[in-house]
């Protein structure tokens, strides 16, 4: 038994609730993860009163964000999101000080932390947040966030054709993805005895016991929907109960080991599961330690999520905020970024600077980071619930985890 | 300066002593507590908030919805508590009555884990406990688990972890009994009646109540309310009403419930705890406690 496995268990073990896809594997920061759980259980002793908050979907005035020093500003980030000298360069050609935290270990948990203020119309003293899709969606509902001055970020024009456009933001106004990632089969073939190319492998009596399950159930149950052949960008909440029912039946016969946030990755390194609904990002970092592990893209699809940087309502750095955005989508910078991180970059032509880059062929290479047009296509976004379906599915899924 | 009459000092005086305490109860504890209470009865949903409403319903439902979680919890406390009795009690027995100069090596060795973190404890049992692991196979070879069998992620696993976790809090107030216990009043029984299982069960184990009801509390009432064993060690299907708590907190942002949640199981526990002193004789354990 070794430090960084223990290391790896606790941060999983933290990460584990809930839709953390961030690789997280034998590195430090466990302290903080912690304290914002603490924090959020604070939050939410204050007292939680609000008025009911009408969502509008608001017409976008013509925003500005004249030019003006960058300052001290905050960036809001998930753990292990990025090479830290991304930052340090840029500071130093734009000048100011980014104040980057690794603070979002869970959509919702952040979001609770954070609600109070932005139902106030009050500033959350963080000038980029960077959310997953479904998160992003609500915030863009409710106002939480505000519209990006496009004029200070001319790089958009590199944002990748199939992120250009998505059901709660069509044009982009509020939110620019940051990185996207796949969910797919993580399995180890020595164990399996075979190739893993299906998502009804999950359910493979075969393999009872030995398989995790995502307990998110964007990612799970649309997962197991793409399965049986339908197409989950346009689920509708019947057909999401349907998939979890499927779960719920399978789960009741032993077939699921557990269901799990990141923290499958512990599992299935140490060979206690053979497969797992997993997180293509995750898998590459794994595969640097266990290089028998494999990711497949399921046949019948694979759901496709995006994290994206967002400006809060109130914010009091736009410009700082615009220029990073900016900068992270030039493709030097991007390249940088993705052969840290691992996932799907939302930036064109990077592939080639990596692949020319030293050091960066194998990831330029690697079909998880860049996956082929083929795949691409088979690529799809989560659906758009209304805010009681995405609870009722939520609640559904709670009940079959246990939580 | 002001002065103040004799009386009237006399009469300041104890709340000047229990005055820190007081105010550390007040802030930390009551008014968190009725915080809390106001949070359970506010209806409404994570995305627009929560108001308050006399929402009692919240209890209701919370109850009916995650009987098995409370069930499973008392359940798994329950054994946990029990087996760290049996396991605890010749350990502090030994520590206190035939140690001799090794008492203090006994104790310390009792407590040296707990120098650990808890979470980093259990961590080390999921490895423990790996599928593949040694503890495992070994298991394995004398057939108490099939050949498909595990040990990680079950409900063995899960009490076992608690009851690991919690066996200092048995072993250190027991110890403190048996050690209090006038060694004369053995031999007198001994001299006039008893054998030395009679002595045991009429002395020694009378005496040692207090221990025995001092370290049941300590290990129960955390116990009921531990979720990091049934998340580390478990599955869903292990998962213990802590584990509901705080994914309503953190993660489905149902503050309401989750705060019921937490009502139910105080009351639970409180409930069981006055049983608990009522079975064990409480006179008798306050008679003994002097």
């Amino acid at each position: 038994m070794s430090d960084p496995h223990l290391e790896q268990a606790l941060e999983e073990f933290f990460e584990a609730e809930r839709l953390s896809r961030r690789g997280f594997l034998g590195r430090a920061g466990s302290t903080g993860v912690a304290l914002t759980g603490l924090s959020a259980v604070l939050a939410a002793c204050g007292g939680v009163k609000g008025e009911a908050q009408k969502s509008k979907t608001t017409k976008v005035a013509v925003v500005s964000h004249p030019k003006t020093t960058i300052g001290d500003w905050t960036f809001a980030n998930w753990p292990l999101y990025i090479d830290k000298q991304v930052i340090k360069d840029f500071n130093k050609k734009f000048g100011g000080h980014c104040k980057y935290v690794e603070e979002i270990n869970d959509n919702n948990e952040f979001f609770g932390k954070v609600r109070q203020q932005l139902q106030a119309k009050q500033p959350i003293g963080r000038d980029i947040v960077t959310l997953t899709d479904y998160m992003a969606s609500r915030w863009v509902r409710l106002n939480y966030c505000q519209p990006l001055d496009k004029k200070n970020i001319p790089n958009i024009s590199n944002l990748e054709d199939n992120l250009r456009t998505i059901n709660y933001d069509p044009k982009r106004e509020f939110t620019l993805p940051w990185q996207s990632g796949a969910i797919g089969l993580g399995y180890n073939p020595k164990k399996t005895g075979r190739e893993i190319k299906s998502v009804k492998d999950l359910f493979d009596p075969k393999f009872k016991g030995r398989v995790t399950m995502l307990s998110e159930p964007y990612d799970s149950a649309n997962t197991v929907l793409l399965g049986d052949g339908v197409n989950a960008s346009n689920a509708t909440i019947d057909q999401i109960l349907g998939a979890i029912a499927k779960i719920d039946a399978a789960n009741k016969k032993g077939q699921f080991r557990r269901f799990t946030g990141n923290d499958y990755t512990t599992d299935l390194a140490k060979g206690n599961t053979w497969i797992a609904l997993a997180y293509s990002g995750d898998l590459v970092q794994l595969q640097s330690d266990n290089p028998e592990l494999r990711f497949a893209y399921p046949e019948e699809g694979a759901m496709l999520f995006t994290d994206n940087m967002m400006l809060p309502t109130k914010a009091e750095h736009p410009y700082a905020a615009e220029t990073m955005m900016n900068y992270v989508y030039e493709p030097e910078v991007a390249a940088t970024i993705a052969a840290y991180v691992n996932y799907i970059s939302p930036v064109k032509g990077i592939q080639d600077i990596l692949a020319n880059r030293k050091g960066g062929a194998a990831i330029a290479k690697n079909p998880l980071i860049f996956p082929s047009a083929a795949i691409r296509k088979q690529l799809h976004p989560y659906p758009a619930l209304s805010p009681k379906d995405e609870q009722t599915m939520q609640q559904a899924m709670a009940k079959v985890t246990g939580a | 300066m002001l002065r103040l009459s004799l009386k009237r000092r006399r009469q300041l005086l104890p709340w000047l002593f229990v005055g820190p305490g007081l105010m550390w109860l007040i802030v930390f504890f009551a008014i968190p507590l009725l915080n809390q209470a106001n949070v359970s009865l506010q209806s409404g949903d994570a995305e627009t908030g929560y108001a308050f409403n006399w929402a009692f319903g919240t209890y209701t439902s919370a109850l009916s919805d995650y009987q098995t979680q409370f069930v499973r919890s008392l359940g798994y406390a329950a054994t946990a508590t029990l087996l760290d009795l049996v396991i605890a009690f010749p350990l502090a027995y030994f520590a206190a009555f035939k140690a001799g100069r090794f008492k203090n090596l006994i104790l310390l060795l009792i407590v040296l884990p707990f120098f650990t973190s808890y979470v980093l404890r259990t961590v080390a049992w999921q490895l423990i406990l790996s599928d593949g692991g040694w503890v495992t196979n070994r298991f394995r070879d004398v057939g108490l688990i099939g050949a498909d069998g595990r040990l990680l992620a079950s409900r063995t696993a899960v009490i076992a972890g608690i009851t690991y976790n919690f066996l200092p809090f048995m072993a250190l107030p027991l110890f403190v009994s048996l050690e209090k216990i006038d060694r004369r009043l053995i031999e007198a029984a001994t001299d006039l009646y008893a054998s030395r299982a009679q002595a045991f069960r009429r002395v020694t184990l009378p005496l040692a109540l207090p221990g025995i009801f001092a370290g049941s509390l300590l290990t129960f009432i955390p116990a009921c309310g531990d979720f990091i064993n049934a998340a580390l060690l478990g599955t869903s299907r292990q998962y213990m009403i802590g584990n509901v708590i705080q994914s309503k907190f953190l993660t489905i942002l149902d503050y309401p419930t989750a705060a019921a949640l937490s009502f139910i199981l105080m009351t639970l526990i409180l409930v069981g705890v006055l049983v608990y002193a009522r079975l064990l004789g409480t006179q008798q354990l306050t008679e003994a406690a002097f």
